[in-house]
């Protein structure tokens, strides 16, 4: 193709041009919701999906996606049909209100990890783990231990622990340069120097 | 110290990074996934990072500016082996090449951490740290294309072939080499290249890909004395055709 | 980078008749508070349109936009500059990235959007069909595209859609980087060599009247938005983001010695407003509708990318996955 991108000149001629063949559902595979931990110490939260053939896949992809600058000590994706969710609320109601207890159930109980929304428009926020037999039971063991009488609380998360890649302990490093990694930040464009003595000079 | 030998290492070294990073920077925005793109895009500003401070202790050793030494010089005085320089080709080959390059490299990095130059050790730790993310991307993508369909698993299997020649070029030895290791600069291309094999194998392994035997392919040497391909000089070309506007000027 | 420009057309209020009073009145009340909406949340399907189709736009803008930029990718003078562009690029591709996975909330795929965006059924920031002849195009584009599209993300980010403003707020954070990065190549071809400052002075008399298309048609010829307003899809009009880029940057453009090829182009110290010749809006329908100098290459090189890609992406596409929407 005739260009003044040398990449696109050497384009493989591919098809015929402006014929197009449209994309089937899942082209783009499905989706993963990317949950990342700031700062040892700091709960993780939730900061966006990638679409991903598979949960490894999500991993590796996600960690450039979502953590190429900032602060980051670890990541972990789950499939998206694997969080379940509670309803919406607004106002001063909180979800709490929403979730019932569920009678208790036979079967072994498993780790959920909880997550809430403590604010419309923001991300939600790791809240902690619970043990249930199942989602329904995450949320109402959730409300036991997380729900407090002054805050609101809109809307929840459940995900079954066994069903996220976490960062494996041997993985920690892979954000060990990501401070060094100045390139990416508007702090190492400082050209006021050069800048001044242009405007000085023009001034005499 | 044997600085000749140690300078020689560091070229070589450099000259890999920026050359395979600058291919691979070819595909950002042409990606096969728009993740891919950003990954792949991420893996080759390391790369670039990583020649820059390999230039920059060049640079301590009295070597010139790392602008100037990687943008003025001739495709002859490149020590990149040939597989860096090799156009991007397909998906598959360049995958290929990341996988068969990054397992070498972060083996190299890993026995670097132990050098008796300081300087190169305690890089060696943060390159060692990128490139397992590197290895990581380039072992999951392997492991999946190389055993799902028939085209991904023959493209793959296509590019194998082609690239391994190549990438036994990653190991030619330099002419200091018992210097390098008697001094516990660098434990040698030798050492480094019967951990790679193994490595490779236990990726390929787990695929339906065929790794050729070793004992037949003939490796494709020559990039570390500067002898290089047809396809070097034109990316350097490429690569600096602003910075040749005036190589004097500031940009 | 996004301007905004030719978003909303014909819209007709006419669907609102037939929605739920009630729902419709809380809905409008809690945009009215400040809330935002979260995709779960019951919408007019006129909002739900228009959103789709401006976080699309939005979307394209960022994967076509990558393209311009891409021109000099393989040939940035020196490592930082290397470095910062091969990451500006990146960047770039990583909004869209982000951008279409919030209209997915809305309930069009991605697969959707990209065939869209190939068939040109869908538009994208019409600056991007532009050529970028030299190094300076891509400062000018990195300093000033950039700049403008901050000016309208920082608007649309108080806007009233949950994942959009999220989004954005990571955008907008990023692009702080690519304006001081652009600003800072500019101040070095501007202070660099006379052969430098040429550069840039013919890249800005290339750009300059794409610039001022990039925030869409003058308000008295515009498609009314008085609904996206109230419903903060629409933050800011075309007029006033275009006025708010030429405060800040023409007093900077001008601190650099350039000259702005548009001798009308003056600030009316008695209004406050920017006067300037009128942008040529024949030529910015001419464009939008494919008729621009690189709208064919930019749409041929998407669809080679995505021909490229498809066998990789049918190798591994798992038998079992299913198509839900994203959560937030």
């Amino acid at each position: 193709m005739n260009s003044l991108d040398p990449r696109v000149k050497r384009l493989p001629v591919i098809g015929q041009p402006g014929q197009i063949e449209p994309k089937a559902p899942l082209d783009q595979f499905g989706t993963f919701e990317v949950f990342v931990q700031p700062k040892e110490g700091k709960p993780f939260q939730h900061e966006g999906i990638v679409h991903a053939p598979n949960l490894e896949m999500a991993f590796v992809l996600a960690k450039e996606a979502f953590t190429r600058r900032f602060m980051c000590v670890s990541i972990y994706v789950v499939d998206t049909r694997h969080v379940y969710t509670s309803p919406m609320t607004e106002g001063n109601v909180s979800v709490f209100g929403f979730i019932h207890e569920t009678p208790a159930q036979a079967g072994e109980k498993i780790s959920y990890e909880i997550y809430q929304l403590i604010k419309r428009g923001k991300q939600h926020i790791h809240a902690g783990t619970v043990q249930a037999v199942s989602p329904q039971e995450a949320m109402s063991e959730a409300k036991k231990v997380f729900s407090t009488d002054n805050k609101v609380i809109y809307n929840l998360w459940a995900i079954r622990t066994s069903d996220i890649r976490f960062t494996k302990p041997e993985e920690q490093e892979l954000w060990l340069t990501l401070p060094e990694k100045k390139f990416r930040d508007a702090s190492a464009y400082k050209a006021g120097d050069k800048l001044t003595e242009f405007l000085d000079k023009q001034k005499n | 110290m044997n600085e000749l030998a140690l300078k020689e290492l560091l070229y070589k070294m450099a000259d890999d990074q920026l050359i395979l990073g600058h291919r691979n920077s070819e595909w950002t925005g042409f990606g096969p996934l728009l993740e891919e793109d950003i990954a792949f895009s991420s893996m080759a500003q390391d790369k670039i990072g990583q020649s820059h401070a390999l230039y920059s202790i060049l640079h301590s050793l009295g070597e010139q500016e790392p602008d100037t030494i990687a943008f003025t010089r001739h495709a002859d005085q490149f020590h990149n082996c040939l597989l860096t320089e090799l156009p991007n080709g397909e998906y598959d080959f360049s995958l290929i090449r990341h996988f068969l390059y990054d397992t070498a490299e972060i083996i190299r990095f890993d026995m670097l951490t132990q050098s008796s130059f300081k300087p190169v050790a305690e890089l060696a730790v943060k390159v060692r740290a990128e490139l397992r993310y590197h290895t990581l991307h380039a072992n999951t993508w392997v492991k999946q294309l190389g055993s799902a369909t028939e085209e991904s698993i023959s493209r793959l299997q296509h590019s194998l072939e082609y690239a391994l020649p190549y990438a036994l070029g990653i190991f030619e030895e330099s002419p200091y080499e018992k210097e390098l290791i008697a001094e516990g600069i660098f434990g040698g291309e030798q050492a480094l290249k019967e951990k790679w094999k193994t490595k490779v194998e236990e990726v390929i392994n787990q695929t339906q890909l065929q790794l050729p035997d070793w004992k037949t392919m003939q490796p494709i040497l020559g990039g570390r004395k500067g002898k290089h391909s047809e396809h070097l000089q034109p990316l350097l070309d490429e690569m600096s055709e602003v910075f040749n506007i005036d190589p004097t000027a500031e940009w | 980078m996004y301007g905004g420009g030719n978003t909303f057309e014909g819209i007709k209020t006419d669907s609102l008749a037939q929605e739920d009073p009630i729902k419709l009145a809380e809905f409008e009340a809690r945009i009215e508070r400040g809330e935002k909406i979260e995709p779960t949340d019951w919408m007019p399907q006129l909002y739900r349109k228009q959103l789709i189709r401006m976080i699309e736009q939005h979307a394209h803008s960022e994967i076509i936009g990558a393209l311009p930029e891409g021109t000099w990718i393989t040939r940035a003078p020196g490592f930082k500059r290397k470095l910062s562009l091969m990451a500006k690029v990146q960047d770039e591709v990583g909004h869209g990235q982000l951008l279409y996975s919030a209209a997915e909330t809305l309930g069009k795929s991605r697969e959707e959007m990209i065939n869209d965006l190939i068939s040109g059924k869908s538009k994208y920031s019409n600056i991007f069909n532009y050529p970028a002849f030299t190094w300076a195009d891509s400062c000018f584009i990195s300093w000033l595209v950039d700049a403008g599209a901050i000016v309208n993300q920082l608007a649309n980010a108080k806007g009233s859609y949950g994942p959009y403003c999220r989004a954005l707020d990571r955008i907008c954070a990023e692009e702080s980087f690519h304006l001081k990065y652009g600003h800072h190549c500019v101040i070095y071809l501007a202070t660099g060599t006379k052969k430098q400052r040429e550069m840039f002075q013919e890249a800005l008399n290339r750009w300059w009247a794409p610039m001022m298309h990039f925030f869409g048609p003058s308000d008295k010829i515009s498609a009314h938005t008085e609904v996206l307003m109230k419903w903060k899809v629409k933050m800011s009009s075309n007029d006033d983001m275009r006025n708010q880029f030429l405060d800040m940057y023409v007093p900077k453009i001008w601190e650099l010695g350039f000259t702005i090829p548009d001798p009308n182009l003056k600030k009316n110290t008695e209004t406050g407003r920017w006067e300037y010749t009128e942008p040529d809006w024949e030529e910015f329908k001419r464009v939008i509708n494919g008729d621009g100098p690189c709208n064919k290459e930019r749409l041929e090189v998407r669809r080679i990318a995505e021909e490229r890609g498809r066998w990789v992406r049918e190798a591994l596409k798992a038998p079992k996955a299913t198509y839900v929407t994203p959560l937030a």
